[in-house]
């Protein structure tokens, strides 16, 4: 028995150090210019994608904030789904002192909103949704940016190349048939995808597109498959919106062209991608956590674009885009930059034959349709304008919709 | 020579009953042991062990949210190994708990979903938690009646039937009952279909606590938990008694079943508030661990349950204090596991090493 008894005591003994050693608590940070922020991933930065695209924001909104002297500790925790661990997350973050908590992915923002009326000092932001704006809480917010714009100019580069595809005989016109490898058949993506085709049909009138969606965010399999399968049916430029490289690398496997998103992709595909668009997450991180510092009101939705950094397109890859390609480009930046162009212009295409001339924007009674603010208006539809999260969902035609089940 | 090879160098031997307090000293020893090894994925990271297992210990009891978070997940982990008792007690090898709580999730969740407007709020719940039992039982009554009718495989069986429950939520998610088009989320259940929280955590807790005393004198105190016992030890006895042992698996199943499925009923109306295909979350599969780690013995599971849910809370931390990923959280759970129930192998088992003097003759 005493054995046994000298045994219990040295692991009371040792559990104690253990559980004083471990009082690192970090209080929350007196000083008033140092900020601790929360960052909740749906991945992690290997993905290449998506999570690393937010990573790379929060490390250069670091350095940003650092020149104005200010000091974010960042609490950041990886592979959080989109169901009650993110709820998990959110406690976990508020708890350990986050005084500003991001969520990065869509799915995020209902279990957050299940948190935030605990924590009425801790802004919680979710990013690509859309409920937090409307919410009447001050301390929930929203933010995205206008994705459509990079991703009307990586379509005009794809149709430069293929129209110079269609110039040299490589392909005749109604051979130009754009593959495009989609996540779901969500606002988001058919937002994508349709400024994507407008862009690339604004240079090549005779493109066409094949949208084929795989049921993920991420899924490197399926993506590569889909990528493939659409190469197979004819497809000679491959887009994506999905969170991996693999749409990429499955276009150079079988010889035909790529733009990308999130991140530059000619590293793994330099005989195909031509060029990628990503959000600069870094913009909306140094402006909310400067004004959280400053004692202002974080925007409760906040959107922008090119004009203002928020959208960047990565470098073209020269040795493979159509001449000119580059001069193109910046036109069109410019041309977005002073509203001269738009991208959901009306006049540039049609809806089962016919002109688009009413669209709303906003859904308000929680149906999930959306019943008020009409987004066509001056010739457009206007995108990311009443509300940051993309809400254009028309079928326009010259885009093919494989598979809807997605 | 000829002796040599006959005798190997190891024996197992089945042991005879020992003192229970030594038991119980192999089983601490055990954890500790655990403990120990587990300092090598820590050293790995470049983190001291003892603060990490510091943060463990923070992490899941040092504030009071924290252990109501810890409670909140050991409630499906004990809930589960409660309903899959009686099946191993009876050596049919449910491991389709996974999928029986999906099924529970799902009935609850229609309720939830398109009567929560038209019902009061207890008898809602009460609908809720009648349909996901109904639902979670007859689930598992479709291996069982199988097993009985033409004894198909019940451990194939019940995990197929995991995939299929599995299967159809993913469906429900991103058709029927999606919320957003494409968004592949059903909307969040209103405050009428959720259960109200005693000290903070969802009232499945006391559910649970209650069942725990009901498993109990149902395995020891009454026939039907006589009969289970007897066809656990032989089928053949149990047949030979005149039991209808085809009768007494579908019985059990179901009984097993639907307490799956109030468990899954607790996760989507008093942790989640929402259903998805993960609802389950593991807990069919790690409750398996956790029925096998306290012998079957109701009261047991509760400790048991706690500690897992102490290690999975307070890894959570770990990841966000110490920027330890949590697969290293996870790699500790295994050697805890594994040292665990290796030790009730030594328990039952001895080795006998092969005799020192005869080995030294033949160096």
């Amino acid at each position: 028995m005493k054995k046994i008894a000298f045994v219990l005591i040295a692991l009371l003994l040792v559990s104690g150090y253990a559980f004083a050693s471990g009082s690192a608590e970090t209080a929350a940070a007196s000083d008033p210019n140092t900020v601790k922020v929360g960052l909740l991933c749906i991945g992690d930065e290997n993905d290449q994608g998506y999570t690393y695209n937010f990573i790379r924001g929060r490390d250069e909104a670091t350095e940003m904030l650092k020149a104005d002297g200010i000091n974010v500790e960042w609490v950041t925790k990886f592979n959080i789904g989109e169901d009650a661990t993110c709820t998990d997350a959110n406690i976990e973050a508020a708890e350990e002192g986050c005084q500003i908590i991001i969520n990065n992915s869509y799915g995020f923002e209902p279990f957050m909103l299940e948190v935030v009326d605990e924590y009425p000092e801790i802004e919680f932001i979710s990013c690509t949704n859309c409920a937090s704006a409307f919410d009447g809480r001050d301390n929930t917010h929203n933010a995205f940016a206008n994705i459509y714009e990079g991703r009307y100019i990586a379509g005009v580069v794809a149709g430069l190349k293929l129209q110079q595809m269609i110039d040299e005989g490589t392909i005749a016109p109604e051979e130009a048939v754009i593959g495009y490898v989609g996540a779901y058949s969500f606002a988001e993506v058919i937002s994508g995808f349709t400024a994507y085709f407008l862009g690339a049909r604004s240079v090549c009138p005779s493109v066409t597109m094949k949208v084929s969606f795989v049921g993920s965010w991420s899924d490197a399999t399926a993506e590569s498959d889909a990528a493939l399968a659409l190469a197979d049916q004819g497809c000679v430029m491959i887009s994506q919106h999905s969170d991996n490289t693999t749409p990429a690398t499955a276009a150079q496997s079988r010889g035909v062209f790529h733009t990308g998103y999130n991140n530059d992709m000619t590293g793994v595909a330099p005989e195909a991608s031509l060029i990628s668009t990503r959000i600069d997450w870094a913009i909306y991180f140094y402006e909310a956590i400067k004004a959280y510092v400053n004692g202002e009101e974080i925007p409760q939705d906040w959107c922008k674009g090119m004009a203002d950094g928020a959208v960047v397109m990565t470098a073209l890859n020269e040795a493979i885009a159509a001449p000119g390609t580059a001069e193109k480009v910046a036109e069109i930046e410019a041309g977005l930059a002073d509203g001269s162009i738009q991208v959901f212009d009306t006049s540039t295409f049609t809806v089962g034959g016919e002109e688009l001339t009413h669209a709303f924007a906003l859904d308000t009674d929680g149906d999930f349709t959306a019943d008020s603010e009409e987004a066509v208006y001056d010739g457009a539809f206007h995108e990311s304008v009443f509300q940051s999260a993309p809400y254009f969902t028309v079928q326009i035609d010259g885009i093919e919709w494989l598979n809807a089940a997605y | 020579m000829s002796t040599e090879n006959r005798t190997p160098l190891l024996r197992l031997a089945k042991r005879s009953e020992m003192d229970p307090r030594k038991v119980w000293c192999i089983r601490v020893a055990s954890i500790a042991i655990a403990l120990i090894l587990g300092f090598i994925p820590i050293l790995l990271t470049g983190n001291n062990p003892f603060a990490a297992y510091g943060v463990i210990v923070q992490g899941s009891l040092s504030r009071p949210i924290y252990i109501r978070q810890t409670v909140k997940i050991a409630v499906p982990l004990l809930g589960c190994a409660l309903a899959i008792a009686p099946c191993f007690k009876m050596k049919f090898w449910n491991i389709g708990a996974e999928g029986q709580i999906t099924m529970g999730a799902v009935a609850a969740t229609y309720f939830a979903l398109f009567w929560a407007d038209k019902l009061p709020h207890f008898p809602l719940l009460a609908i809720m938690f009648i349909s996901g039992a109904v639902a979670g039982g007859l689930w598992a009554l479709i291996p069982a009646f199988f097993k009985a009718k033409w004894n198909t495989n019940e451990t194939l069986f019940t995990l197929m039937m995991n995939y299929i429950a599995i299967g159809i939520v993913a469906w429900l998610q991103g058709g029927p009952w999606e919320g957003r088009k494409g968004s592949q989320l059903i909307p969040m259940f209103s405050d009428n279909a959720r259960i109200p929280t005693v000290l903070g955590v969802h009232c499945g807790w006391v559910i649970a606590l209650v069942l725990v005393v009901l498993m109990y004198i149902y395995m020891n105190r009454t026939k039907q938990g006589y009969e289970i016992a007897v066809i656990g030890d032989s089928v053949n006895t149990a047949r030979y008694a005149g039991m209808n042992v085809g009768w007494i698996m579908m019985r059990t199943m179901f009984l097993s079943g639907a307490i799956s499925g109030i468990v899954g009923f607790m996760i989507v109306s008093g942790a989640n508030y929402t259903l998805y295909s993960g609802v389950a979350n593991g807990v069919g599969f790690t409750s398996i661990t956790v029925a096998w780690l306290s012998q079957l013995n109701s009261f047991a599971m509760i400790a048991i349950s706690m500690m897992l849910a102490i290690l999975e809370k307070g890894s959570n931390t770990l990841q966000t204090r110490m920027e330890i990923p949590a697969s290293i959280a996870d790699i500790i759970t295994g050697i805890l596991l594994f040292c665990m129930l290796s030790c009730e192998f030594f328990i039952n088992y001895r080795l006998i090493f092969r005799h020192r003097e005869r080995k030294e003759v033949n160096v």
